[in-house]
């Protein structure tokens, strides 16, 4: 065995070890490096993404409210308050209630009495004022109905109006068509929230995508040289990649913070008023949306510039 | 023994222009060749080949047993693991020092190669280029002539099979010309082929190496080493 050189096997894990050390530096560390040596040309991008995910944030945020609202709408158009007569012997609101609960298109009945039809008012803003300036308790007794579909709410006002039992100047809670309306103005804002987001992703990944340009265009050189002594494709593509992430993470964390802060800034100023104009959006809530931002802003940063490498880089 | 290099009919065309023309050509392991021609009459055209920075319209190109006609280009950086290229440019990296840029051409070829391995083989090339003491130097630092010693050390540290240079001497004196094609001989005895691009006639007459003369992307004359007759082409080029 004279003259022989014998080269013992790297252990398999300091070969892993080489080759993680090697992709996090040539992926990772030199993505930053050259993100914040190419800061100036990236700033437009940054600024831009981040105004655009923070609208969406906000645009987020006002659709999960306005759903909860069309939520809260439905749950009270299926209810429909049936107002007793002043002085109706007990017997006829017993047979309404009867004929109520054995209707099939009814969920359930509750007899409302008049102090609790008062005590009930007093939670509703601008009631307690009507209240205090009337003479005695001006809310009627009611059966409250609920019906199991919406659609059977109208037949329902129809077969109670004209019930003994029932007060024959304001029969029922009943307003023809006002859920659809509500139904109908939700469904536009929707629309449009969808069509403004769609809007905002399609600004977002250009301004992304010429970004990720520029900065081929500048490392044309760097771009060549690696791809002439070998370097695998993800070894040249990845970098660029890596840089979209980073400025879509920066973008995403720092709108994700602003639509966190403003969120819980509206709650401390008047929480009354925000759960009712905006009911659900909670701490939590907030803090939900906040996370979805920032990961939308890493997905648009790294999804875009991996359109704009394919699209520059091969040529 | 397997040819490195082989050229089976390759043609070549940009729109209706012909930049090679049925071009065959056949290189050994250890063989140092020249490539000459007036411009424009498909060198560097054929080195683009090899290296499968494009492809033939027509024909078979082969480089150490790939088939570099019908690679796909997501598999192009595994055949330029085999060939080494000198450009008469240069293009190194200007950021990176000549031991990294050295040591960048192994390390991306090879991710299993440590930082302190990468390094020591990137002097060692560099060492062998006669640049020893330059490593730490980035390359605005280097004259012409160093920097294209640090290219070459970089286009053979990876211990290619085929060594590929497009007018190394473009922008060198002709000392340092020299010294280059001293380089380029000793690189060929350790077993590499060599095939260099260039119009340097004093240099390919002197040298007395196998000479393909290409004319308007036709292969035209190639005249085996030692063999080395006048070349009316560079008369008028």
């Amino acid at each position: 065995m004279a003259g022989l050189v014998v080269k013992p096997r790297f252990p398999r894990r300091r070969i892993v070890q080489i080759v993680v050390a090697n992709v996090f530096r040539y992926l990772f560390r030199g993505a930053a490096r050259n993100w914040f040596r190419n800061i100036g040309s990236t700033a437009p991008a940054l600024s831009s993404m981040t105004l655009l995910l923070l609208l969406s944030g906000l645009v987020g945020l006002v659709g999960f409210a306005l759903h909860n609202l069309e939520q809260v709408q439905a749950g009270q158009a299926s209810l429909l308050h049936v107002y007793m007569r002043d002085g109706v012997p007990a017997t006829d609101v017993d047979s309404l209630w009867d004929r109520l609960a054995k209707d099939p298109r009814v969920a359930n009945v509750t007899y409302v009495t008049k102090a609790e039809a008062l005590a009930r008012a007093q939670t509703i803003p601008g009631l307690p004022q009507l209240a205090a300036a009337s003479d005695g308790n001006p809310f009627p007794a009611s059966l409250d109905v609920r019906v199991k579909s919406i659609d059977d709410a109208a037949a329902i006002d129809q077969l109670v109006r004209t019930d003994i039992a029932v007060d024959p100047l304001d029969p029922t809670s009943y307003d023809r068509g006002a859920y659809q309306r509500i139904q109908a103005v939700l469904l536009g804002l929707a629309v449009a929230g969808t069509a403004f987001l769609l809007l905002l992703g399609f600004v977002a990944v250009t301004v992304t995508i010429n970004s990720i340009r520029a900065a081929i265009h500048s490392r044309r050189d760097e771009v060549s040289i690696m791809q002439l002594v070998g370097a695998p494709r993800w070894m040249v593509r990845g970098p660029f990649v890596v840089e979209g992430a980073i400025t879509g993470a920066l973008s995403g964390a720092l709108a994700g913070l602003i639509t966190f802060g403003l969120a819980v800034a509206g709650m401390q100023a008047g929480s009354a008023t925000f759960a009712q104009f905006a009911p659900g959006v909670t701490v939590t809530v907030a803090a939900v949306a906040a996370a979805l931002v920032f990961a939308t802003g890493l997905g648009l940063g790294s999804g875009s510039s991996l359109i704009g490498v394919r699209r520059h880089l091969e040529s | 023994m397997r040819p490195i290099l082989e050229f089976a009919a390759v043609t070549r065309a940009y729109g209706p222009r012909l930049a090679l023309d049925d071009v065959n050509l056949v290189m050994e392991p250890g063989e140092l060749a020249f490539l000459v021609g007036p411009s424009g009459a498909g060198k560097t055209t054929l080195l683009k080949l090899i290296n499968r920075e494009i492809r033939p319209t027509t024909g078979q190109v082969w480089v150490d047993g790939i088939a570099a006609h019908t690679l796909k280009t997501s598999h192009v950086s595994e055949l330029r693991r085999h060939v080494g290229v000198v450009f008469q440019d240069f293009k190194l990296l200007p950021r990176l020092t000549a031991k990294e840029n050295v040591a960048l051409a192994l390390q991306v070829g090879d991710l299993r190669i440590s930082d302190e391995e990468a390094s020591e083989r990137a002097m060692d090339a560099l060492e062998a280029v006669g640049l020893g003491d330059r490593g730490g130097a980035f390359p605005q630092q280097l004259s012409g002539g160093q920097q294209q010693r640090v290219a070459v050390a970089r286009a053979v540290v990876g211990q290619p099979r085929l060594l590929i240079a497009d007018e190394p001497t473009g922008n060198l004196d002709l000392e340092t010309s020299w010294q280059m094609m001293d380089l380029f001989a000793d690189i060929a005895t350790f077993g590499t082929a060599v095939l260099i691009a260039t119009h340097n006639v004093e240099i390919v007459t002197r040298l007395q190496r196998r000479v393909m003369t290409l004319v308007q992307g036709r292969m035209v004359r190639d005249q085996p080493a030692g063999r080395t007759g006048r070349m009316a082409w560079l008369a008028s080029s």
